[in-house]
């Protein structure tokens, strides 16, 4: 152990660091560690010129391992290990140990207990170091297909931009028509074109593209493989099934339409309607409108009905998101219902408008237009009277709270997007799903497309509730972050992960259950039968270690020998 | 109970351009108003767009109160004729109540 040649760095983070814990003092503790042949301190060791120092330190001093105590590896392990990298140093050989978030800023209250404790977390880095082998990203080669589940309008742009692009796309739909909700819907904002001439026109462009491979009537029925190489197994039809190759899967499964409860709004009621209905009879003649055989003169509008909702007894799992296109699309009905009979009154009974954008000038054309909003409090929604003449009762924030009586021949309840129940295919794929119910990206600004299985993404309204546009905009994201990945024809992967020792392995399959990511298969050595690791499947999680009864298992770079030492020096740290 | 009808504004729509439908309901014309008349433009207009008959003719004396100097108009962001909504409601209210 004591022939190796660690270099150890203390950052100061300007102040963020040295105004709490003592760096010269942690630098000295450690100087005399063993292993360990260079200790230095450096203002903020991220910085350029820092780093470069510390590049002609690993070179001169001919540094076999380097330990930085800086800030959380989240920020930094990257760059520390990129310039490790740079100079010539195994990027797996350097130890980041985080002394701001977990020392200084933890315990601004106590400078000495802070010390103490990035001293003991310093020499437990080191201990690590000494145990760090080199190691090399693990490398796939990836195949130029990808497999698009659903051909809604996300995934028909999809198909369209990765086979203009050169990825052979795949691209199946559960129904037997491709176009999804978007192919039965009427006159879209913001530019008047009708959904199934929007769908027509992409389905056009995808018969005529040999890249693309349409298949309807067809589920994933199964998936292997990793990043870069996945099998898929589909099933067409009532009994045929196909294997196909491909290196990644784009998600655009959609969303489910709220449906409203048989008494929510007078529901039950032939004149009380969703927005979606309303929105296919206008579709219908010209002129007056006609709904169920009489013309309709005066339409209540209620809005944000299964969207926003709060937790009650009534509603114990509540749909807590804004569905974003459900104002501007109600407003949009609006104005065409002006346009058609400017004799109709218009209620909107909303609680807030968001025509955000370039839609807000929609809202300006149906105030102009004539349209009357009334608005009311989440606590007070409206009441509609079904006995009789058809009315809607409401207090209106806007004109002193006073309660408001609207007859209407028609009530619209203006519905949002809840997400589609697809238990098969997130069972398949492992999808994460969110607390809302969609399914999960990795980050929202960030990473908007990406999921934690690497290789499958979402794009779409199955993500959360979009426009038409932003749907379109997430699919063509999904697009260049699949083609980023299977361009370049290789993935790297980090080679942190678990590793079998086959003389203990006796093949009791604990660690398989374990394992939610498939990554541990069944093989012969020496005549016996032992688990193996598909590296490329292994996050390096370690479900696996604490469950085998043997022992035989341990993660790279977080094996029970390096932990032990580490949680040693840590502790003689401590205890002194 | 206030019966919300569209009857007052067709009405008033037959005199002019009756506008204050494109209202947004910001408040600025209130808190403009020099005569501190708190009805007026932005809750009148509202009885008015409902169609709250009552609500307008309890209102008569703060109708005609109203200076018309322009200033909620001159600073609406909704771009409602407020000075020619409430002339037109004047005409209104001359002819039906006053029967002038």
């Amino acid at each position: 152990m004591l022939n190796r040649r660690i270099g150890v760095f203390i950052c100061h983070c300007g102040g963020n660091i040295s105004d709490y814990v003592d760096v010269e003092e942690v630098r000295k503790s450690v100087e005399n560690s063993p292993g360990v042949v260079l200790s230095k301190k450096h203002m903020f060791t991220c910085s350029d010129a820092a780093q470069t120092e510390m590049m002609k330190d690993v070179l001169d001093e001919k540094l076999d391992g380097l330990v930085i105590a800086s800030c959380s590896p989240k920020l930094h392990l990257h760059t520390f290990r990129s310039m490790s990298e740079r100079a010539g140093l195994n990027p797996y050989r350097y130890v980041q140990v985080n002394i701001r978030e977990q020392c200084s800023w933890a315990h601004t209250d106590n400078m000495r207990g802070a010390t103490k404790k990035a001293i003991a977390l310093v020499e437990a880095g080191i201990a690590k170091s000494c145990l760090m082998p080199s190691l090399s990203t693990i490398r796939v080669e990836t195949v130029p297909k990808a497999l698009i589940i659903g051909a809604g309008i996300a995934g028909l742009r999809s198909a369209l931009s990765l086979a203009r692009l050169g990825i052979h796309a795949y691209l199946i739909e559960r129904e037997e028509q491709p176009g999804g909700w978007v192919g039965n819907l009427g006159e879209l904002f913001p530019q008047g074109k009708k959904g199934p001439s929007l769908i027509d026109s992409l389905l056009e462009q995808v018969r005529r593209e040999e890249g693309i491979t349409l298949f309807t009537g067809t589920e994933l029925l199964e998936k292997s493989g990793n990043i870069g190489n996945f099998t898929v197994k589909l099933k067409t039809g009532q009994s045929d099934t196909i294997s196909l190759n491909v290196g990644a899967i784009i998600v655009t499964t959609g969303f489910d339409t709220y449906a409203p409860q048989k008494t929510e709004y007078g529901f039950n009621d032939t004149n009380v309607i969703t927005l979606a209905e309303y929105e296919r009879c206008l579709q219908e003649g010209t002129g007056e409108i006609q709904y169920n055989g009489h013309t309709v003169k005066r339409v209540a509008y209620i809005y944000c009905v299964g969207s926003r909702q709060k937790t009650s007894e009534s509603c114990p799992s509540p749909n807590t998101q804004c569905s974003r296109y459900c104002c501007t699309s109600a407003i949009h009905a609006a104005i065409l219902t002006h346009k058609r009979d400017a004799t109709v009154g218009q209620y909107h009974l909303y609680r807030d408008i968001r025509t955000y954008g370039k839609y807000e000038l929609l809202y300006d054309e149906a105030l102009n237009l004539g349209s009357i909003f009334l608005r009311f409090d989440a606590a007070t929604p409206p009441t509609v009277h079904t006995d009789g003449q058809l009315r809607v009762n409401v207090h209106d924030t806007l004109t002193r709270g006073e309660e408001i009586e609207i007859d209407a021949d028609l009530v619209v309840l203006v519905t949002g997007m809840v997400p589609r129940e697809n238990k098969k295919l997130v069972n398949i794929l492992k999808l994460p799903i969110g607390k809302d119910g969609f399914f999960n990206e990795i980050h929202p600004k960030l990473r908007p497309v990406e999921t934690v299985i690497d290789g499958v993404f979402i794009a779409g309204t199955c993500q959360s509730p979009k426009t038409i546009s932003e749907s379109v905009a997430s699919a063509l994201s999904a697009v260049s972050k699949t083609a980023g990945l299977l361009k370049r024809g290789y993935v790297e992967l980090e080679p942190l992960v678990a590793m079998v020792d086959a003389d203990r392995c006796v093949w009791c399959d604990e660690c398989t259950k374990a394992c939610p990511y498939g990554a541990i298969q069944k093989v012969e050595h020496n005549g016996k039968e032992v688990a193996e690791i598909i590296p490329v499947l292994c996050k390096g999680e370690g479900a696996c270690v604490p469950v085998c009864p043997k022992d035989a298992l341990d993660v790279e770079g977080y094996t029970d020998h390096q932990i032990t030492a580490m949680i040693d020096a840590f502790s003689k740290e401590m205890a002194k | 109970m206030n019966k919300a009808t569209t009857k007052l504004l067709t009405e008033l729509r037959k005199d002019g351009d009756f506008n204050a439908t494109a209202c947004i309901n910001c408040g600025t014309c209130t808190g403009l108003c020099p005569h501190g008349l708190d009805i007026l433009p932005r809750e009148l207009f509202r009885y008015v767009i409902l169609g709250l008959e009552d609500k307008v003719e309890a209102n008569i004396e703060t109708i005609y109160s109203c200076l018309l100097c322009k200033m909620c108009e001159a600073n609406c962001p909704g771009d409602v004729n407020i000075t020619a909504n409430i002339r037109t409601l004047r005409n209104y209210i001359n002819r039906k109540h006053f029967k002038i």
